[in-house]
């Protein structure tokens, strides 16, 4: 009976020393999974970006924006955009005002987009590496070259994150090191913080001018 | 070379001066604005005179001239900016840079800098009098909006100033006056390269704030390099993912 309990005991510590000798193996498959599911979402997206692109050649502007809103829509987190585009006054707007508020940055991000669209189908992107960034973000680097080589090659960053049903969406971009996130947050505050806060004046401001 | 002691010692006093008494920690901020209100009035001019002249002869320009054509003007134009990197970058102590640019100019030389005999296998960091100011650590200075050039930093502007003082004393004169009648051809040529960017600034909410937040951005990108990004990513990690939580 007491040699049983001592081979109990020495397998505790076996079945101890191995768990911690492999915890970080376990750990750092689950981080390489994450960063293969950002690089895939974004060769994805910029695949299914560049076919659109080809299919609406002879589109209106207005017609293709509105066929790329659902697809842009299903890779951005967009409720994340708002808070981090407004700041401190997300808090104070209306639900009513929150929800305009989406939808009209969801439009400025696919004219902007929409706006690029010939370019990204003439142009080939290449994906760099990708980093995990603390415990949430995840940064995906990529670089867009012409096939013609008449054009400098583009660097982009994007900035992705998991969400509770552990789908990823992307939260920013950066072309050449210019955050898309950042120049809208300057724009954004700068026309609530000049209205005293009216988030209806900035709904109306967003709409596009075209 | 003919360029003058007292202009030398001038740059190299005001230089030391500047570094003296300045604070030239990097901030990701974009709020150095105290003018905004001249600078939105600048804005609204350039806009105008971008809107009549510079982009409608720029679309023209695109639509007419091949694409190959556009990309050897812009490969000489590269090429006769080339010494104002050489001379900053040896400024700068980057002896690495002063060589690389030294040698691609010279090369390129052989064509008048139309074809990149290089094809682009020597990366090149452009360096201006601007950044030359900031490596003397010059305080970036308040944002400035200027009639006809354009968004700039108060230190960009000087460096602008400083560029074209120094860069007529020391180059010969044939490269100058090639130089001044090729600044409108840099100006359309630019122009037609940024189109799609410079549309999407007039089509946004506030298109003045969305202009100096890009040319901020940018601009400190080129300066400052990784020494900025890392400042900037680590204070955007830290708002996303106290937003995420």
């Amino acid at each position: 009976m007491q040699n049983l309990k001592n081979y109990w005991n020495k397998f505790k510590y076996i079945l101890l020393l191995v768990s911690i000798l492999f915890s970080p193996v376990f750990t750092y498959n689950s981080y390489s999974d994450d960063l293969q599911q950002g690089n895939k979402l974004i060769l994805e997206m910029i695949a299914k970006a560049q076919k659109h692109a080809l299919e609406t050649i002879e589109l209106s502007s207005e017609d293709r924006s509105k066929k790329i809103t659902p697809l842009i829509n299903s890779y951005i987190n967009l409720d994340f955009m708002a808070k981090a585009t407004t700041g401190s006054f997300w808090k104070k707007a209306t639900d009513d005002q929150k929800t305009k508020y989406k939808l009209a940055l969801l439009h400025q991000i696919v004219n902007t987009i929409e706006d690029h669209l010939n370019t990204l189908a003439t142009m080939t992107y290449k994906p760099l590496s990708s980093e995990l960034r603390g415990k949430k973000l995840i940064y995906v680097r990529g670089v867009i070259e012409d096939r013609k080589k008449n054009n400098p090659p583009i660097n982009l960053l994007w900035k992705l994150s998991k969400g509770k049903d552990e789908t990823f969406g992307i939260l920013d971009l950066e072309i050449e090191g210019i955050s898309l996130v950042r120049s809208h947050k300057s724009e954004a505050i700068s026309i609530l913080r000049k209205n005293k806060g009216d988030f209806n004046y900035l709904i109306e401001k967003l709409k596009i001018k075209k | 070379m003919k360029m003058s002691y007292p202009l030398s010692y001038k740059i190299l006093i005001l230089i030391i001066i500047l570094s003296g008494c300045s604070n030239n920690s990097i901030t990701v901020s974009e709020n150095m604005d105290p003018f905004e209100r001249m600078n939105r009035q600048v804005f609204s001019f350039n806009k105008k005179v971008d809107e009549r002249i510079i982009s409608p002869i720029s679309s023209t320009y695109e639509k007419e001239i091949p694409a190959s054509t556009r990309k050897a003007i812009r490969n000489h134009i590269d090429w006769l900016d080339t010494p104002n990197t050489i001379l900053n970058s040896s400024l700068q102590i980057d002896f690495k840079n002063t060589i690389l640019a030294s040698a691609k100019f010279m090369l390129n030389g052989l064509t008048l800098g139309f074809y990149d005999l290089d094809k682009g296998e020597t990366a090149i960091k452009k360096r201006d009098f601007g950044s030359t100011l900031a490596k003397y650590n010059v305080p970036e200075g308040p944002f400035l909006m200027v009639p006809f050039i354009g968004p700039k930093t108060s230190r960009a502007f000087t460096g602008t100033i400083l560029n074209t003082n120094i860069m007529s004393n020391i180059s010969s004169s044939p490269l100058n006056d090639l130089r001044l009648m090729e600044v409108p051809l840099d100006t359309i040529d630019t122009r037609s390269k940024l189109s799609k960017t410079i549309d999407n600034i007039y089509e946004s909410p506030d298109p003045y704030i969305k202009l100096r937040s890009f040319y901020i951005q940018n601009r400190r990108n080129i300066v400052y390099g990784k020494k900025y990004i890392n400042l900037k990513d680590k204070e955007t990690d830290a708002e996303f993912e106290k937003l995420l939580e």
